[in-house]
Order: C-alpha cells, then structure tokens, then sequence
C-alpha cells in the first residue's frame, strides 16, 4: 500500500483529501506547514515505511512560520537533499506556467491544480506505476 | 514825471515783477505778464522775449507786446544768435545791447512789423554763465532809456531769467516723476503678473488676470494672449480683453505662425514686432473687433528656445509705445512664458500622475479580487471534495454514518467561514453616525462583546483623556477586532491606554499585547483584506476592517511590534474639543445604574446628582428608572421581573439579536449609551 505525505496549511482541505485519498487505497500522513511536513518525512524515512510520494501545497507557511507563495518548493528542495529520488506532486489553487515549470525544475514529477481529485488519484497511480 | 517819481515807479514795477515771476509757474503766462508790465507801466511802445532753441543758433520769439507781438509768433519769429539783430548780439555777448537811435545802430534789425521803434534795449537772460534767451524793450522815442531804467529793467532781465530756467527746472523734473511714476505703475504691474505667475497655475485664470493687469496699468486699447497649438501652424487666442476679447474667443480666433499678422511673425521668428504707425505695417493683421488699433506691439512667449506663443498690446494712439513699455511688457511676457511652462508642466504631471493613479488602482483592486477569489476558493475546495466523496459512499452497501457525518461538519465549516467573511467586509461600509465617545468605555464594551476573559484586559483609568468624535458602533467593531487579534496572537495580557493625542485635536489609544508579535516584514501586509499570518480559518478581515473603520472617521493607526515580545496598535481619533451640555433636571428623580464601575459610571452619576437626581446602584420599589449596562443585562434581567418597564438598556453597539432579545424579555427599550450630558438628557427622555 502506498504511503503518501500530504502537506496543506487549509486544515478542511487537508482532511477533506486525506479522506479521498485513503478510501481509493493509500496510507496517508498530514502536515499544516513545512517544518512539521519535513519532520515527519524524516522519520519516515528511517522505518520500513518510507514515504513513496509527497503531495505538496506551494502556497503555506514557509520554514519561519510565515506565508510564502512557494513553501512547497522549499521543502521539496528539503526533501530531495534527503532523499534525491522523492517523487512529489506540487498542488495548487493557481494555474501557472511559471511557477510549474520552476516546481518540475526542481524535481517535482508533477503540479497539479486542486479541485479534481479524481485527476489526483489518476495522477498518482500514474507515476507511482 | 520827475526823477524820483520815476524811481519809486521803477521800484514798484520791479515788486511786482518779483512778485509775478514767484506766483506764476506756468512760463508762457509769466513771459506774456511781463511783457505786458514792461509796456504799461513805463509807457514803451514794445517788449518781448526771446528764448534760444536747443541747438542755440537762434533766439526764437516766445512772447511780445500787442499785434506786432501776435504777428511775429505767427510767423515763428527768430533771430540768429549773433547775427544782424541786437538780440543775437545781446545773447551772444551776454551783455546788454542798448540803442538810443536805433537808425544808427549798426546792428539793428529793421522790423517791418515795429516801424516806429526809435530806440531799443536788448538785455539777455542769463543764468550764472548760461544764457537763456533775451528781452527787447523798444521805444518811439530816441534816447529813451535812462540809466535808472537800464539798471532796473535788467534786473527784472535777471529774475525773469531765474524764473524761466526754474519753471524749465520744474518742467524736467515734472517729465522725470512722470516718468518715474509711469515706470512704478508698470513695475507694479509686471510685478502683480510675477505674482499671479507664482500663485496661478490654471491658465484660464491666469491669462485673462494677465491682459486686464496690461490694460489697466498701461492705459491700452487691447491686450490678448495666444498660444501655439500642437501642430505648430497657429497661434490660438486663450485671452482677450474686454468685449472684443470675448466675442474673439468665441469665433476661436488664430492666426497662422508666420502668416499676414504681427502675432504670427512674433510667435514664428521669437523676436517681438513693434509697430508704432500700423497703417505702414505690412504684417498687421486688421481686425475688425479693434478698428481703432493705431500702435501694435506683439511679444513672444519664450523659454530658452522654445516658443509658446506671443502677446498682442495694442493702443489707440500711434507711437504708443515708450521704450519703458517695452521692456517692462518684455519682461512680463518672459515671466508669463515661464508660467504657462509650468502650467504645462503640471498639466503633463497630472496626467502621467492620474495614469500612475489608474495603473496603482488597477493593480490594487486586480490584487485584492484575486486575494479575495483565492481565500474563498480555498474554502470552498473542500467543499467540493466531500460533496463529491459522499455522493461515492451513499451508493456504496453499507453506509459509514461517522465519516459522512465528519464530512457534513466539514461542508458547514466550509460554508460558515464564507458566510461571515460577508459582514467583516460590508460591516465597515456602514453609514457612521459620529457624536461624542468615551474610549475607555468603548474598550469594556468590545471586550464584553468578544468574550474576552476577564482580567486579561486591563483599561487605564483617563480621567483627563478628552472624548473622541466617532460612530460607536463601527468603534466597537474595530476595536473588537483589535482585541481578538490580540488574544489571537497568544497574549496573557492586554493593556489599553487613552491620553491626549501630540497631534492637537485628536486623542490617542495605544492597545498593547504580549502575544507572539507581528514579523517585520510583515507588518505592512497585514492591513490587506484576506491576510493573515495565523493560518486558516483566520479570514484576515480584521485589520483591514479596523484601517476602513478609522479612516473613515478621520482617523489612523498604526503598528509596532516586536516578534516574540507583543505588538501595540496605536490608534488617533478626532477628539471632541467642546463638549454640548444640557439640563438634566426634566428627567425622572430615582434612577439606578446598574453598569461596570468606571469612567462612565462615574460620569453619568456626579451629572444626576449634579441635577438634583437620586442616584443608586440597586433596582429598588422607588425606582422610577433603571439604566441598565448591555455587559451586565444577561445577569441582571432575570431578576428584574415585571419590572423591566422601567429599565433602559444603554449598549456602545446594540446588535439586532440583541435588541429583539432584550425587547422580548420586556425592557423599556434597548440605547445607544450616551457619553455627554447633552446625550444623556436625550436618553432619559
């Protein structure tokens, strides 16, 4: 069963999806920010359950507790020092061109705006395949 | 008549002489006058006065005695300096010349119109070593001059002499305050246009003062302004004086750079025409709204090399113009180019100015709608996920009723926060009604409405804090606002406190918290609508709803904090610098307070009992009044029974489920709560 980590400051958004992504099968972690996100990436990464995909909102509290338009990217550039082979989904309430092509240039497989879920799940599968 | 007689004659004539040439200023009248007394009174058949012409080569007749006197004016009688006459002679050699027989003086002018001139005496008019003309005394008889006679009348030579080189004196002088006063005036002038181009920025008050201040200063037919239009080809009239002025103006008037007109060429080659004859003129425009225009004067508006347009000056007369004229107009039109440069200039920064406005507004209101559209579609996101989950678990066998039931509450969390950000947003845009407020009580009556818990807020007691000029309840909603943000960041305590404002007129709140503290980059975002650095389910409409509340009632605040260490919000509201009174005593004699004690408390009992008022602070059965404090109606109102009816609730902000609550538990009535005597007279009915 894959494991997931889902990081979103939005608590009901965070919940909602959690609840989406576990009745389609996965194992799902919850962070509100990225220093809580980052924590329980490296614990994880120490047990025999690593997380094998990181779903990352870009606009959240950055590392000092303050919004920031790319906090995801932050720490997905926090992760992948840890472990280069992360796969991560970068999530999104904007449709930006800009801002996807600086997430994949910084190792996201892929961005993904939020509203679809189906699209979510589809997308996973499709890359954890 | 004998010797003596004569003497005392010459004596008296020569008084008064004396006396005519220091009573008469005008000098034609003085030079006729003494003529006539020459003649008169010492019985000669002929006097007159000759003065030299600027370049002295002639003596020319000024004044003489009769018909022949009157002749020889007429035919511009002169005779040259030293020539055959014993005027030129006298003049020349500024000695007396005397003829006892003229026919045998060698240089006697024989003159047709004195045929029976038998001796003549020629005395000049001299000055120190100036000589100014000379006086003919002529006689019918041979020898007729005595010694006495010669003596006298040459004195009389020399007092006239005195007299018409002062009355020259005093005519020069006359010229040069003439003068000098014409050039103040235009000076004068010149300097009010200087003003009006320090002062005056709009060219359609400027230009119209400018040619009336010429008009009126100068004493001109006609004054106008043009200016070059943006295609260079005319200069377009924007000012003219008086009715000619208007109706041009009104047909537009221009005339082409360069073309048939004095404006045109001044305005096209930068040098100012003047025309002194227009008749001559080859470039004057004629115009048939100023048929009497004798002399033109067309002035180019000039900074550095740069044209703008050109000043017409016209007058009635020809060689109207004085070499002051044109260097007191040039120099007004130089200032006036100046302005109209300006003028220009700010027209130009005003538009880029109102263009920067429109791009700024443009992009804070794209800014604040995309903030806006994202906040509510990050709530309403999950909305969409659980609707769509439930759909999926109701068609799925066996019905999970703890998770639809969580995603319910998660749909009406959603739905609620979109709800209440409407009244943070339209709550502020409420009319206001200002009157007179005390802060301190504004301050208990928001924390009550919060919920704050007691002791956490500490209001300092400002007795000699003047009242604000606000809206009490859009107060109690920014102060609310300020409160649950302190409470928000984390704060054990928070302090209010009131004083005088350093700025004179407005009283200053200073709300201090020793919560987590506000980053400092931060600190300017956070008066944005939807901004909020404590993460969701914090709209982030506090501020920014304080910023509209303050503002609007001719307020500020600002912020200063320190992370980790708290964060105070200063506040300045208008303050109420005349406080109305009124006369208590019309109202009930036995009224209750029942309110938190305080500055209000205080108030509104020593100004009863100022009126003579019983004043206490139980419900009793001689109670003809209860005043009745919103923070303490919830506890107080079960006790009261059946005698709500007398009771007032006074509240800051009164809400609508308050009142409707209040109402329905029997209350006389449910009011704002007044902070002046004035307020309170109207309360109490």
């Amino acid at each position: 069963m894959p494991k997931l980590l889902l990081v979103d400051d939005e608590a009901l958004v965070r919940r909602s999806m959690q609840k989406t992504l576990l009745r389609k099968g996965f194992l799902v972690e919850t962070a509100s920010d990225c220093t809580e996100g980052l924590n329980i990436y490296k614990a994880a990464e120490n047990t025999d359950t690593p997380i094998d995909m990181a779903l990352l909102d870009l606009n959240m509290p950055n590392f000092d507790g303050v919004p920031a338009h790319s906090a995801g990217l932050d720490l997905l550039t926090k992760m992948r020092e840890i472990n280069p082979e992360l796969l991560a989904i970068v999530l999104t309430a904007y449709d930006e061109v800009d801002t996807a092509k600086e997430a994949v240039k910084r190792g996201a497989r892929s961005y993904f705006v939020k509203g679809r879920e189906q699209g979510l799940v589809d997308l996973i599968n499709e890359i954890l395949a | 008549m004998t010797s003596t007689e004569r003497q005392a004659k010459l004596l008296s004539v020569t008084l008064r002489v004396a006396n005519n040439i220091a009573s008469i200023l005008d000098p034609q009248e003085l030079l006729q006058k003494t003529v006539d007394i020459i003649c008169d009174e010492f019985n000669f058949y002929y006097a007159g006065v000759f003065l030299l012409d600027d370049k002295n080569e002639y003596a020319l007749l000024r004044t003489g005695r009769g018909k022949a006197g009157d002749a020889m004016i007429a035919e511009n009688h002169k005779l040259k300096v030293g020539g055959n006459s014993m005027i030129g002679a006298s003049i020349s050699s500024q000695h007396a010349r005397i003829a006892l027989d003229v026919g045998e003086e060698a240089i006697f002018f024989s003159n047709p119109h004195l045929p029976n001139t038998r001796s003549e005496m020629a005395l000049p008019l001299t000055v120190g070593s100036n000589v100014l003309g000379a006086v003919t005394v002529q006689s019918e008889e041979e020898a007729a001059f005595s010694e006495a006679d010669i003596s006298t009348l040459q004195g009389m030579a020399d007092q006239l002499a005195i007299a018409i080189n002062n009355a020259d004196q005093h005519a020069k002088n006359q010229f040069l305050l003439n003068q000098a006063q014409r050039r103040a005036r235009l000076l004068d002038a010149a300097n009010e246009v200087g003003c009006g181009v320090a002062s005056i920025l709009n060219l359609d008050e400027l230009l119209p003062k400018t040619v009336d201040i010429i008009c009126e200063a100068y004493n001109f037919y006609y004054a106008g302004v043009f200016l070059i239009d943006e295609k260079k080809e005319y200069a377009i009239l924007r000012a003219g004086r008086g009715e000619a002025g208007k109706a041009m103006i009104a047909q537009e008037h221009k005339l082409k750079l360069g073309g048939n007109s004095m404006v045109g060429m001044a305005a096209r080659e930068r040098i100012a025409r003047i025309s002194l004859d227009v008749e001559g003129e080859d470039s004057f425009f004629r115009n048939p709204h100023l048929p009497n225009t004798r002399s033109e004067m067309a002035l180019p508006l000039c900074i550095s090399t740069k044209c703008l347009g050109a000043v017409t000056v016209q007058s009635e007369e020809g060689n109207a113009f004085s070499d002051d004229d044109i260097q007191t107009l040039q120099t007004m039109a130089d200032h006036l180019a100046i302005a109209i440069n300006n003028a220009n200039l700010i027209d130009e920064l005003e538009r880029a100015h109102a263009e920067l406005l429109r791009t700024k507004t443009y992009e804070a209101l794209s800014g604040a709608t995309t903030e806006a559209i994202h906040w509510i579609g990050n709530k309403a996101l999950p909305m969409t996920i659980t609707a769509e989950r439930m759909l999926d678990d109701l068609n799925e066998p066996t019905l999970d009723i703890a998770s639809l039931k969580e995603d319910l509450e998660m749909l009406d969390a959603s739905a609620k926060l979109i709800v209440e950000v409407k009244e943070s947003l339209l709550g502020p845009a409420r009319e206001t009604a200002p009157r007179p407020l005390m802060l301190s009580d504004l301050w208990l009556a928001s924390a009550h409405k919060t919920g704050l818990q007691p002791g956490k807020l500490t209001v300092k007691p400002a007795p000699s804090a003047p009242l604000a000029f606000g809206d009490s309840v859009q107060l109690v909603r920014a102060f609310s606002n300020l409160l649950r943000n302190a409470e928000e960041s984390g704060a054990k305590n928070i302090t209010i406190a009131t004083e005088a404002s350093e700025i004179a007129g407005f009283v200053t709140t200073r709300i201090s918290d020793d919560g987590v503290g506000i980053p400092e980059e931060m600190q300017d975002k956070i008066w944005a609508s939807f901004f909020t650095t404590k993460g969701e389910g914090f709209k982030g409409m506090g501020l920014a709803a304080c910023l509209h509340i303050i503002s609007q009632l001719g307020g500020s605040i600002r912020v200063e904090s320190v992370p980790e260490k708290g964060t105070t919000f200063i506040v300045d509201l208008p303050a109420v610098t005349k406080l109305p009174t009124a006369d208590l005593s019309p109202s009930p004699t036995n009224i209750a307070i029942i309110a938190p004690a305080g500055e209000w408390t205080d108030f509104a009992t020593e100004a009863l009992r100022n009126a003579d008022k019983n004043v206490s602070q139980k419900f009793g059965p001689n109670t003809d009044l209860l005043l009745l404090d919103e923070s303490l109606a919830d506890e107080t109102l079960p006790a009261l029974e059946k005698l709500g009816q007398k009771t007032l609730i006074l509240s800051a902000a009164p809400s609508v489920e308050n009142i409707t609550k209040y109402l329905q538990a029997g209350v006389k009535d449910v009011v704002l709560k007044p902070y002046t005597t004035e307020d309170l007279s109207k309360t109490l009915g």
